[in-house]
């Protein structure tokens, strides 16, 4: 790395965020519509809402309840208020995110006669003063060892598996070696692949969970009836040049670099510990970031071939491509252009360089596109029927 | 050094095109052993691929040094190597049904 550290935000409780969000949280579906209305009254506040509410069950409702709790203690946010329908949810999610120690405070509907404007005007007093709050804080020096990456991919082509792709994985193994942390998920995108993933398992049960991850997904393909080359590979992989699902993964998987893996944990599950980690996973993007986020990734570096402006509302994501064409066109959509190295002109080694200064540079406060054009969004998975 | 497509690794049977290539043109083909120089049968887009060899149908196709898939048909070296004419060897239903 060209520094060894970036400038961030230390939180009450030690962890260090690289943005200040104040976070507008609906944790039920009723109250989605007042929290863009609050988010929209108050510029520059996040908003994270969910479709769902009472009716989900079991392991999906445990997911939507940690996804969405994690969103509200991740280390990018710097003050909380969460809305919600009913008391016992947001009680519940509100005791969560206090044990982080930042300000969060809470507002739901039953106390509100039911009122949408009345939550609106309320959420809105609170969620202008958190801003104030939160503006007075400021940033220090910290250590790389205390950034942690996620990593995406989305819309490839074989430029992402010959350029970018590697380059990201040069990223990651410069911070596994500085002692950070890093995850990647698209448990469907291992397929074809994970013979060279198992053979990085640090220990042969991880190497069972890995294979066992990519079985299941691949069961699921099999039992929907999908033949995956159409589904995945997509289309717009396809007329890109890529054609099947081990095209796809080989190349996929160069942005987890070569760093042992640690260990396969499940969607929006902390990582235990440093090093570097899959998550069992969705691959569509806002589903597949959203986990890796909900984790407690700081930063996102997403490779894609063609484009792609999907981007995290909490996380500062990165997008790198090599396409010489979607560079050229994408000026305002893609943050790295790596072109120089697909056409010959540069060394991967040199633009590995010049992506970990960017890194650096982005966790200490420059904007990347999707955070000018607010493209980002932060949702949850769905695991199963809901009642 | 110049070359129009590249290899990914040692073994590829496959060349990645790193620009449209015109039927009958003359291709530089990167490999580990050094550049070789391929005839394209047919256009190949950007970052599509290029037979290096003649492959017999139920060839495995390899990229990274690792399986692709396997061809469906016959290949000629310089023809285009793309999905009407390679797939998966994976995730397939019983009895290899495709829809």
């Amino acid at each position: 790395m060209t520094s060894p550290a970036f400038d961030g935000f230390r939180r009450p409780d030690g962890v260090v965020g690289v943005r200040n969000h104040v976070l507008i949280l609906s944790v039920t579906g009723l109250t989605g519509p007042t929290a863009r209305r609050i988010g929209r009254a108050v510029p520059g506040a996040r908003v994270v809402t969910t479709p769902y509410g009472s009716g989900l069950v079991g392991a999906d409702a445990a997911l939507q309840r940690r996804a969405l709790t994690a969103f509200g203690a991740h280390p990018n946010v710097g003050a909380v208020l969460v809305i919600g329908a009913s008391p016992p949810l947001v009680d519940e999610v509100v005791a969560s995110i206090a044990l982080t120690a930042k300000p969060v405070e809470a507002l739901i509907l039953d106390d509100c006669d039911h009122d949408a404007l009345t939550l609106t005007e309320r959420g809105t007093r609170i969620a202008a003063r958190m801003m104030r709050e939160a503006s007075r804080a400021r940033r220090v020096p910290v250590p790389l060892a205390e950034l942690f990456l996620g990593m995406e991919c989305g819309r490839s082509d074989p430029s992402s598996g010959l350029v970018a792709n590697p380059l990201v994985g040069a990223v990651v193994d410069a911070l596994i070696d500085a002692g950070g942390r890093a995850v990647f998920g698209e448990t469907i995108e291992w397929l074809g692949a994970e013979h060279l993933l198992t053979a990085r398992a640090a220990s042969p049960e991880v190497a069972r969970a890995i294979e066992a991850a990519v079985l299941r997904r691949e069961r699921n393909a099999i039992d929907a009836g999908l033949d995956l080359l159409g589904n995945n590979p997509g289309p717009t992989n396809i007329a890109a040049g890529l054609t099947t699902i081990e095209e796809k993964s080989l190349g996929a998987i160069a942005k987890g670099g070569r760093s042992p893996i640690r260990g396969v944990v499940g969607i929006a599950d902390p990582l235990p510990g440093p090093g570097l980690y899959l998550m069992d996973a969705p691959a569509y993007a806002p589903e597949s970031v959203g986990g890796l986020v909900a984790s407690g990734a700081q930063l996102v570096l997403f490779t894609t071939g063609v484009g792609n402006s999907f981007v995290s509302g909490l996380a500062p994501t990165i997008k790198i491509s090599g396409n010489p064409v979607a560079t050229r066109r994408l000026r305002e959509q893609l943050d790295f252009d790596a072109s120089d190295v697909f056409e010959r002109r540069a060394s991967l080694a040199d633009a590995a360089a010049r992506l970990q200064a960017l890194v650096l540079e982005v966790a200490s406060g420059t904007l990347t596109w999707g955070e000018i054009l607010d493209e980002g969004e932060d949702v949850v998975s769905r695991l199963g029927p809901a009642l | 050094m110049n070359w129009q497509a590249t290899t990914l690794a040692a073994g590829d049977n496959v060349a990645t095109v790193l620009q449209p290539i015109a039927a009958g043109e003359t291709v530089a083909v990167w490999t580990a052993a050094g550049v070789i120089a391929i005839t394209a049968l047919e256009p190949v887009a950007l970052c599509h691929k290029i037979a290096l060899a003649d492959l017999a149908a139920g060839t495995a196709v390899i990229k990274y040094g690792q399986c692709i898939g396997q061809t469906t048909a016959p290949v000629r070296q310089g023809g285009w190597v793309h999905v009407h004419n390679l797939r998966s060897r994976r995730a397939q239903a019983a009895g290899g049904q495709t829809t």
